[in-house]
């Protein structure tokens, strides 16, 4: 090859990265250290969640040389109680980039595992040091990693693997990467006791730099309901997720290779014995339907070219065209595409037309999608101007557009599934809320489900008032997917509705010592920029924020006529038994009596008066 | 040697402190009652709002109106106000029979022994000028003096009053750089004096001046230092040179708009103090320097700044302003906008001002 063909390449998704790190959060060593506790500590809670362990987290943040100043090398530790990772899996899930457990459509704070991997390349770019991952997931045995990543072929370079006893499942993942404490720790530490706010069932523990140690315990014992995994709303897909889901294997063409074809044997119980063609279709025959799709399929063309085990080596399926009645095929012995007419009388003709067309048009709504029933789905294909049965398999482009278009468009469709979702629950956020501020006055409330394109969405939100807060002024804690959002708290629509409320007309004025937590949970949270750090205002999104304040707000309202009429007696009591006696004084002497006046019904008057009308 | 010309006023310093220590025990008495009675006590203040201060033509000064407002202990917000208000008047009763003086700012601290609260001078200032409005007394009567002091020069015999000095005389020009107007020159009476005028002049410069060239002797008079704007014991003290030892008052200012209001508040009175009578010498004249004399005496000058000019077009909404020399002047500042300082007269020499200018004004005088 010449060098010159190199140019078009592919490149391996852990070089596009390594391009690319900006894009991920690790700009520079303050951003990066912040950007690497985060992911390790979001993949560590969301592993607890996932399998309903309640989450113990370390996290420690050690100077490999205390004395240098910064930026300089940091080893980053995060352990947890999680599931832990299989051992076969490990060097996979932490050594190349792209791979990941959470391609589903469920909330979760991550999306795809991809940031875990970014901090360690970060790290080994940096420091030139491999990262360390200690993991048990049944228990018994800890298997510890130490790897490097290859860049450019985007795989782990397992430097070292050792086992051991192990009492209890958990994952330790540890980093050496260039990092500015000095700079991040604030942000850092915010982050944590934050995460803690929002996570009330977890405990974490951090341990900066300095040998400062902080500890946030569990409040909660119980863990909000797991989200499940849903099928797409038809609001929610565009054209090239409606292409994937057409053309994921179910409908593909499938390869023949020698684990095919034992695939085949091994489905039909024929393994040990040679067949003929005739033997084999009439085998196929009586087990036809416990047979999978793409054996079903390549047996559908072996009928078609009268082949045995022998023929099907020696072909390679290039394309079945059921709309023109063609199988194209190239053989290896002769070396050349050969295409062969399709007999439409031929029993094996509709199956294959089934298997590669793909459903109709009506079962693929109904199966793939949340909440689509045969009568909706019906409704749609004339509002679609499609065929029910239509054959999937069988759409041109533009009819795909069409068909996207249409599911964006069509109103019918019932509501996003919310059960995706994962919101915290009123009791638990008050309890954070109580435990974490421990103010005189907090609420809380949990909005029903609401969606916008297609996305569900819960809002959750809670409020704060005196005790331990400072009189400092209305502060607005963000969550996202039980995310704290640190950064760009000016543009977030968060803070845009609670600017847009006039606070005096619920009793709050000046410098209150208040505090809103607000949570978005959504399948898909609609960020305003890569960064992810604050929320777009999408009106759906916006109406249901607004409704929670106004709710809290009111609540807070009457807590504040309550506690007003009761401070307001209580000042006049205090401000009468402290100045009234020094009246009194004060005209004793004046007046040249000798005795003080009897004052102590004044006092007492004074305690009672109602306020005066202006 | 000119005696007191009124009998009846002798002793007239120990008298208003009587008035005083009487007004100040009725209102005791009245919150002792009420307390007693279950009654909540309160002051009726004159109101000082903007509103009620008028220009009385009759006693050429501004006064306030008949608007007053009642300042109770019922109502809670100013039941601290109203705390402060009696205390003040139990401490100013203490500081006049123990015969001491304090500071504006020593009333501020001493509040806090009486764990009555200010939050900071301002407000304690504040409440002193409510107890002159309450009493109509200036708050020198209280013994309470502000920071600012000015000097007196003359042949003026004076006896004190204050504690250890009772009875002591001191003639006032026994010493060359003249006696502070402080609370013991202020509280003492006025016993006998050869002069036959007041010259009370705006720079301390000028004042040591005057006395070197023996202006005292050559014009029998009494010079008085206002050093700037005259405080009110100066003003008190030149009022009390008119009345009771009926010696005529002039003024010489620096020649600009601010020097004509330093004459004019001495003669009668500023809005400030629009709840005090007997601060005014309303037959007080104004020498200069006046905007006329720069032409004629051919004054080297300086600009009249932004807010100067700000000051002019101010006054002349004043009424004491709308006739006369007083508004004549104010339009030829405003003309020629610029302005000489009493120092411009060291052109022609150090002694021109006490030789030729001061005769010549006071000549000038006498027909106004």
């Amino acid at each position: 090859m010449s060098s010159n063909k190199e140019t078009f390449s592919q490149i391996s998704p852990s070089e596009f990265f390594y391009r690319n790190r900006d894009l991920a959060g690790f700009s520079n060593p303050t951003r990066s250290l912040y950007t690497s506790v985060r992911e390790f500590v979001e993949n560590a809670l969301d592993a607890c969640d996932q399998k309903k362990i309640l989450p113990d987290i370390h996290l420690s943040i050690k100077a490999v040389d205390p004395e240098q100043a910064d930026p300089k090398h940091y080893i980053l530790t995060v352990k947890d109680n999680g599931p832990g990772i299989e051992s076969k899996h490990i060097p996979h899930a932490f050594g190349t980039v792209l791979y990941g457990s959470k391609f589903g459509l469920k909330q979760a704070r991550g999306m795809f595992g991809l940031g875990a991997t970014m901090a360690i390349l970060y790290g080994q770019i940096t420091t030139n040091k491999p990262v360390t991952v200690r993991s048990c997931s049944d228990g018994k045995t800890l298997d510890e990693f130490v790897m490097l990543l290859d860049i450019q072929k985007n795989k782990p370079v397992i430097l070292k693997h050792n086992t051991k006893e192990a009492a209890k499942t958990g994952l330790t993942v540890s980093i050496v990467l260039e990092g500015d404490y000095s700079k991040a720790g604030s942000k850092i530490r915010d982050y944590v006791s934050q995460t803690s706010l929002i996570t009330p069932y977890a405990s974490i523990t951090f341990e900066e730099p300095n040998g400062e140690k902080f500890h946030y315990p569990r409040i909660v014992k119980d863990m909000p309901p797991p989200p499940t995994i849903i099928k797409p709303h038809p609001h929610g897909v565009d054209v090239e997720t409606l292409r994937r889901m057409i053309t994921d294997t179910h409908y593909q063409i499938p390869t023949v290779d020698d684990r095919m074809i034992e695939k085949i044997k091994k489905e039909l119980g024929v393994q040990k014995k040679k067949l003929g063609a005739k033997d084999i279709l009439d085998r196929a025959q009586k087990k036809w339907s416990d047979l999978s799709r793409p054996v079903r399929t390549i047996i559908a063309v072996m009928a078609f070219l009268d082949i045995d085990f022998d023929g099907l080596q020696k072909i390679r399926i290039d394309d079945i065209d059921v709309a023109n009645k063609k199988v194209t095929y190239w053989d290896f012995g002769k070396a050349q595409s050969h295409a062969v007419e399709l007999d439409t009388e031929n029993p094996y003709y509709k199956q294959l037309a089934n298997t590669v067309q793909g459903d109709t048009l009506l079962t693929f709504l109904t199966r793939r999608f949340q909440r689509v029933g045969p009568t909706t789905a019906e409704k749609f294909c004339e509002f679609a101007k499609f065929k029910p049965e239509k054959r999937i398999g069988s759409m041109t482009n533009e009819e795909l557009v069409r068909l996207a278009d249409a599911l964006q468009k069509f109103d019918d469709f019932l509501a996003p599934d919310p059960s995706c979702l994962a919101p915290l629950g009123e009791e638990p956020l008050s309890k954070g809320i109580m435990k974490f501020f421990n103010p005189e006055f907090a609420a809380v409330i949990q909005r029903s489900a609401s969606a916008y394109s297609g996305f569900p969405f819960i809002v959750e939100m809670g409020i704060a008032y005196g005790g331990d807060i400072p009189p400092s002024g209305l502060k607005v804690y963000r969550f996202a997917n039980r995310i704290p959002l640190l950064y760009d708290e000016g543009s977030d629509v968060v803070l845009k509705i609670v600017n847009e409320t006039d606070w005096s007309r619920y009793k709050i004025k000046g410098d209150p010592p208040l505090v809103i937590v607000s949570h978005i949970c959504s399948t898909r949270i609609p960020y305003k920029t890569v960064g992810k750090e604050n929320v777009a205002d999408r009106p759906e999104l916006e109406r249901e924020l607004k409704n929670a304040l106004q709710f809290l707000a009111r609540k807070l309202a009457v807590h504040m006529s309550r506690q007003g009429a009761a401070d307001m007696a209580k000042k006049r009591a205090n401000l009468y038994s402290k100045y009234v006696p020094l009246i009194a004084q004060f005209a004793t002497e004046l007046s040249g009596k000798k005795k003080e006046p009897n004052y102590k019904q004044l006092i007492r008057m004074g305690s009672e008066i109602e306020e005066q009308q202006v | 040697m000119r005696l007191k010309n009124n009998k009846s006023s002798s002793k007239s310093a120990e008298i208003r402190k009587k008035n005083l220590l009487a007004l100040l025990q009725k209102h005791g008495l009245h919150i002792y009652e009420d307390l007693d009675k279950g009654k909540f006590p309160q002051f009726i203040i004159p109101s000082r709002s903007v509103s009620n201060i008028v220009y009385d033509k009759k006693l050429r000064q501004y006064v306030l109106g008949t608007g007053s407002v009642v300042r109770s202990s019922r109502n809670m917000s100013q039941l601290r106000s109203y705390t402060q208000l009696a205390w003040l008047a139990f401490f100013v009763n203490r500081l006049v029979q123990e015969g001491k003086s304090s500071t504006l700012r020593d009333i501020y601290y001493s509040s806090q022994a009486f764990s009555i609260d200010f939050e900071d001078q301002p407000e304690s200032d504040n409440i002193i000028v409510d107890l002159e409005a309450v009493t109509a007394s200036p708050r020198e009567d209280f013994h309470i003096f502000p920071e600012e002091r000015s000097s007196v020069f003359g042949d003026l015999v004076i006896e004190y009053t204050v504690p250890g000095y009772e009875g002591k005389r001191v003639n006032l020009s026994d010493h060359p750089d003249g006696y502070l107007i402080g609370p013991s020159l202020s509280s003492a009476e006025l016993v006998d004096t050869s002069a036959e005028l007041v010259i009370a002049i705006e720079k301390g410069g000028l004042f040591t001046r005057f006395v070197e060239e023996n202006v005292h002797k050559k014009f029998k008079a009494i010079i008085v230092d206002t050093a700037g704007q005259a405080p009110r014991s100066t003003r008190s003290l030149l009022r009390r040179l008119n009345k009771e030892m009926g010696l005529p008052v002039v003024i010489l200012a620096d020649g600009d708009v601010y020097g004509e209001h330093i004459a004019m508040v001495i003669k009668s009175g500023s809005a400030n103090a629009a709840h005090l009578r007997e601060l005014t010498v309303p037959d007080a004249k104004w020498l200069g320097v006046w905007a006329t004399d720069i032409e004629k005496y051919k004054l080297p000058t300086i600009p009249m700044t932004e807010s100067d000019i700000k000051r002019i077009y101010d006054l002349q909404k004043d009424p004491r302003y709308q006739e006369g020399n007083w508004k004549k002047q104010l339009e030829v500042f405003l003309k020629i906008k610029r302005k000489a300082e009493l120092e411009a007269f060291s052109k022609y020499g150090l002694t021109n001002i006490t030789d030729k200018y001061l005769p010549a004004k006071l000549e000038e005088s006498k027909s106004l």
